[in-house]
């Protein structure tokens, strides 16, 4: 399977009179792109605004980050959502690399969170760095929250294609042409027989009540884990639906960005033969975590994997998936490293993981929700800053009058992630 | 709470919970499975009078747990 993402570096970003790209810059038919958006009668409102690298500008609360892009042999994006229910992969894609859709609104659940784009919060988030369309909505009187959900995750999608469609449909020039190429399991183990087997074991929240991930447009809750090919992850097979906690959410953008997923790709070939993702569940029921901890190893062991990379996504409950995963791979003979956040207090002092186990042996830390950081205020806001007080990692008095904030992490987006995409990291003492 | 409440107290206590594994690893003794973490004690899913039966069956299945001698951590399964 051979996938060509055709980069575009986007440096800038102006509305204008219609949708395209030069010079690096990205220009947005303000108009036109609300006017889309707002074909959805869910929206009471819908505004775009722009926030770039260096900005005074806080962006709050955020529900969801989505790069523009588009199938430039095929038709739009993220496949059952706005592209066709085709097998993503392979082919040519157009990235507007750099640019980034941020959805906003009203909060649609407690777990959202901000991204400040200069200042000591900045660095904390991947999306300080990136070209931001914000897309800011007031849904309807009365929608209900799993419909607003429903309604601003597809708008961020919907958006994000269409940016780089009235790209592709003008001038453009590709900076980069990145290539991800490999073949099926089979192929690639009579090539390399001597490297080690890797798989990888993405876990996802899926516990309903907002809290949920899609693969191919279909909930991964009530599913049962399943195998891809690491391009399909690349190229927009899975998005995210979740509102879990702000810091440790993947992101639509995290997957397809999945930098776990391009360490290995990188590795393939040269230091191991990379097998491919498992996606799998973390459930609300305990057989669920069982039984999907159980089928991610039979599926590794049909492969025939040495070893698994198992990152997590949230805290507390999904700490015991983490578990058992570790658990029945090593017991089973198959090395496991975990990727997960921490936990520990705001003085970092109490046991970072809710579950425990002695198989769990080797872990990367992504850092400590509860570490508390200062930020100060800026000169402008996107969405509704008072919303902070009722965010995980916020309260009633973190808000203060000068429009500083007091806060936890796990506040930020994805200052934690556990796919890696940050700068934290922990040092023994 | 479950520990200190046994330690200081020495009143026993049952605690109902879904994740086990997590009960297990901070130390609760008298362990009933909870349904699911949305609803660890009844299944709306089972409607009104189903999820009356859970709950009832989960209580008087406390009351065992609560009123049995135990010597080391133990899980009562329905």
């Amino acid at each position: 399977m051979r996938l060509e993402l055709h980069k575009v570096h986007i440096t800038g970003l102006a509305f204008a009179e219609k949708t395209y790209t030069s010079g690096g810059t990205l220009f947005i038919c303000k108009d036109e792109a609300e006017a889309l958006i707002a074909e959805d009668r869910r929206f009471a409102k819908v505004e775009l605004d722009l926030a770039s690298p260096g900005d005074s500008t806080r962006i709050i609360p955020v529900k969801d980050v989505v790069e523009p892009r588009v199938k430039l042999d095929g038709k739009g994006y993220f496949p059952g959502f706005f592209a066709p229910m085709e097998k993503a992969g392979s082919g040519r894609t157009l990235v507007l690399d750099g640019a980034a859709v941020v959805t906003c609104g009203p909060i649609v659940a407690f777990q959202e969170g901000f991204i400040d784009m200069s200042g000591p919060g900045a660095p904390y988030t991947p999306f300080s760095n990136t070209y931001n369309v914000v897309l800011c909505v007031e849904p309807e009187e009365g929608l209900e929250k799993h419909l607003y959900e429903t309604a601003l995750r597809e708008a961020g999608l919907k958006l994000g294609v269409y940016l780089a469609r009235c790209c592709s449909e003008n001038e453009w020039k590709a900076d980069e042409v990145q290539v991800f190429e490999k073949g099926n399991t089979f192929e690639e183990t009579a090539k390399y027989p001597d490297l080690p087997r890797i798989v990888y074991v993405c876990m996802n929240i899926t516990q309903g009540l907002l809290h949920d991930t899609y693969l191919y447009a279909s909930d991964l809750r009530p599913a049962l884990p399943t195998f891809l090919h690491p391009n399909e992850v690349l190229d927009g097979a899975m998005v995210s639906g979740n509102c879990v906690s702000a810091c440790d959410k993947n992101t639509t953008w995290h997957h397809l960005h999945n930098p776990i997923v391009q360490a290995l790709y990188a590795r393939h070939g040269k230091e191991i033969n990379f097998l491919g993702v498992i996606p799998t569940q973390e459930s609300t029921i305990l057989d669920g975590k069982l039984r999907a901890a159980g089928m991610n190893l039979s599926i590794a062991q049909q492969l025939g994997a040495d070893g698994a990379i198992i990152s997590e996504e949230g805290y507390g409950n999904p700490d015991t998936d983490l578990c058992l995963n570790a658990k029945f791979f090593e017991r089973a003979g198959i090395k496991t490293v975990l990727v997960s956040d921490e936990s520990a207090g705001t003085d970092g002092a109490s046991q970072s993981l809710a579950d425990a186990t002695p198989e769990l042996d080797a872990f990367i830390s992504t850092g400590n929700v509860n570490e508390m950081i200062e930020v100060p205020a800026m000169k402008k806001d996107i969405g509704y800053k008072e919303a902070i007080s009722l965010l995980s990692g916020g309260a009633e008095e973190s808000l203060r009058p000068d429009g500083s904030m007091y806060v936890e992490l796990q506040s930020i987006i994805a200052s934690t992630a556990e796919i890696g995409f940050n700068k934290l990291g922990c040092e023994w003492v | 709470m479950t520990r200190e409440i046994e330690r200081v107290a020495g009143i026993p206590v049952v605690q109902i919970a879904t994740i086990v594994p997590i009960m297990l690893t901070v130390g609760t003794n008298r362990i009933v499975p909870g349904v699911a973490i949305p609803h660890p004690t009844g299944n709306p899913a089972l409607g009104p009078e189903g999820d009356r039966a859970v709950r009832r069956e989960l209580l008087l299945r406390s009351f065992k747990a609560m009123t049995t001698d135990i010597t080391e951590q133990t899980i009562f399964e329905k």
